[in-house]
């Protein structure tokens, strides 16, 4: 099979788009983002000054007041012409993710389309946004709620989906007239600058939407300035919760979503031709970079010869998952992002070894189709024998690592996954309703799989999450982030 | 080739159908007199790509099985659209004759994975088994 033709042909310093501007970074600190299946450098990112950052978010200030005052339907024109142009590039920004990011080129699309849902859901907005109201609260009072926009907001978005998560966020902030700064993760920030392009082109004013280049320094400067009203972040626990704690303290709205580790619970009757797929596909997709990933496979029952079979069909099938460049139509799982990636799923592997697991599956020498480097690559690899106490049932490894255990019945099963510290996506792989009813009331997670393995919520629903895996009050999404993005009035009036 | 990703097999649905379409365009050429059900195909072709891909652009989602979702062998439905300058109307028909089973099974592959693609390839395959068959079956009667 063809590689498909790359977009990203010559190497170019991404650039700030700041107030409608493409701003040149002073910053003298350039990363290199490399492609992680070929390892050739694609791009280069400035690390931004302080000022920079500080510009992007007076921009997004000044911009705040005309933008509020710009009507819901005008807001939302925008963003159908927004809509419009990424249909148009849809292949292409698919393609830029797959060279960024490492991932396979239907996951890309599958990226892109959920990004893209995000801008047709917010603009809604002119329905979604109204108020609410009661005439004659006492005789000859009314009284209605009416929701406003605050003002500037940040995002800090991760490496794993760069084109996606921050439109879980942006179409809805500028739908409901706030402005916004994105800082994209320096690892794979060109899907942020393809969409500031399109933004630009939509005709979106200057100042309602800027993207700034950087690191934790800048993410600091934006979590602390004065002028941003909330935060979004997606990423790790520990720093969403140290976000969490910053932003409560001088009273900033945050959304969190931060690790997980979920729970796939297989019971005896579910249907195998229709479970399997859908496991490889929440194991290994993505490389297993996504918090909605599974990491723990729990088959139930005391039955030998089941446990074997789903354990066979598990290793057999993630055995021929075809590892390569994602540009290739036929591969099914690309690399892991980063360096660092790989070596944190190759420590957790060791962890595995050392605290007793059975490797039924090693990924650390993956099969490459293909001549490419194996700088970043790491196979599917499947632990058996795992205990619910072992580190590597306990932590987030954010790669394609999975670790099967049992569990004797589906009271079990429940009881192993709420133990988690985690509560992000658990699913139950099953035929009966009675089971699926029960493990939808008692399992402790935001978001519930019934016979599916990657719990991602449509732009319509809220992105849940709970524990460890969510800081916040209101989610991503939906009516959540609606929300989020407004403050809400009571208004209690009598004419005399 | 064993295709198992959505790509690959929208590729190859691509693959298949523009094939098909050049076939008939050199029918409709050479047997003037059943031009306009030829071109009627050929326009048909094109359709069919036009919805296969609207399916699955449509779809496709990290949340779905795109790279799982299918176990299809290509050379079990091979196409062969060349024609040579002897074949006569007969055999040009009996070609023409294609393979519905291919979108069966694609269909059927990934019917619980992924949404509307696979009612996408059963449309397709109700058109050709039920339009196509039929009017190039009428044809060959005709012929004979």
């Amino acid at each position: 099979m063809a590689i498909l033709e790359e977009p990203i042909k010559e190497v170019e310093k991404l650039k700030n788009y700041i107030n409608g501007e493409w701003v040149e970074s002073k910053s003298d600190e350039i990363l290199d983002i490399v492609n992680p299946a070929t390892q050739k450098v694609i791009s280069k990112v400035p690390m931004s000054t302080a000022d920079e950052v500080n510009e992007a978010i007076t921009a997004a200030k000044e911009a705040y007041p005309e933008w509020r005052e710009t009507t819901p339907l005008a807001r939302v024109r925008c963003l159908f012409r927004l809509k419009e142009l990424l249909e148009e590039n849809f292949e292409q920004l698919s393609r830029v993710q797959t060279q960024e990011h490492g991932k396979t080129i239907d996951e890309s699309r599958g990226e892109t389309r959920r990004g893209i849902e995000m801008v047709e859901v917010a603009t809604g907005i002119p329905s979604l946004m109204m108020g609410y109201n009661l005439e004659d609260i006492a005789t000859g009072i009314d009284e209605y709620v009416i929701y406003q926009p605050l003002g500037a907001f940040g995002h800090i978005a991760p490496f794993n989906f760069p084109f996606m998560v921050p439109l879980w966020f942006s179409p809805f902030a500028m739908a409901t007239g706030n402005t916004f700064v994105v800082k994209p993760s320096p690892r794979d920030p060109i899907s942020q600058v393809k969409i500031a392009e399109l933004v630009d082109e939509a005709g979106i004013p200057p100042g309602v939407y800027n993207v700034v280049h950087g690191g934790a320094e800048a993410a600091s400067i934006l979590i602390e300035h004065q002028d941003i009203k909330g935060i979004t972040f997606v990423g790790s626990t520990k720093v969403g919760k140290d976000i969490y704690k910053k932003c409560g303290e001088v009273g900033k709205r945050v959304i969190a979503q931060t690790s997980a580790k979920n729970f796939m619970v297989v019971m005896p009757d579910a249907d195998m031709a229709g479970t399997i797929p859908a496991l490889m596909t929440s194991f290994f997709g993505n490389s297993g970079q996504r918090c909605l990933s599974g990491a723990n496979l729990v088959i139930v029952g005391k039955d030998d010869s089941f446990y074997n079979k789903v354990l066979d069909a598990f290793v057999d099938t993630a055995s021929k998952i075809r590892v390569g460049y994602g540009l290739d139509e036929s591969i099914q799982m690309g690399p892991m992002q980063s360096i660092d990636g790989k070596e944190r799923a190759l420590g957790y592997i060791e962890k595995g070894i050392a605290e007793g697991g059975k490797l039924l599956l090693d990924g650390r020498k993956a099969d490459i189709i293909g001549d490419y480097p194996d700088t970043c690559f790491v196979g599917p690899t499947i632990f058996s024998d795992i205990k619910p106490e072992m580190t590597i049932a306990r932590e987030e490894i954010f790669g394609p690592v999975a670790s099967v255990m049992r569990a004797k019945d589906l009271n079990e099963a429940i009881e192993i996954a709420n133990r988690s510290n985690f509560g992000n996506a658990n699913a139950i792989f099953t035929a009966s309703g009675k089971s699926a009813r029960e493990f939808q009331y008692r399992i402790e997670t935001g978001n519930i799989g019934i016979n599916i393995g990657i719990v991602a919520p449509m732009a319509f629903f809220p992105f849940s999450g709970m524990k460890d895996s969510f800081f916040g009050v209101l989610h991503g999404q939906g009516k959540d982030v609606i929300r989020f993005f407004t403050e809400s009035k009571v208004v209690i009036q009598r004419w005399l | 080739m064993k295709l198992n990703t959505a790509s690959e097999v929208i590729s190859f649905t691509k693959k298949l159908e523009e094939q098909s379409a050049t076939f008939y365009k050199e029918l409709s050429q050479r047997y003037v007199i059943n031009e306009d059900i030829f071109l009627s195909f050929v326009k048909e072709n094109k359709k069919n790509i036009i919805q296969v891909e609207r399916a699955y652009y449509g779809v496709i989602s990290d949340a779905l099985e795109g790279c799982f979702a299918f176990n299809v062998d290509t050379d079990e439905y091979p196409l062969t659209t060349e024609l040579s300058e002897k074949a006569d109307y007969s055999e040009a028909l009996e070609r023409a004759i294609d393979i519905v089973k291919f979108y069966l099974d694609a269909a059927e592959q990934s019917k619980s994975l992924m949404a509307d693609v696979p009612r996408a390839f059963k449309i397709i395959a109700k058109k050709r088994e039920n339009n196509r068959k039929i009017a190039l079956k009428s044809l060959l009667r005709k012929e004979e």
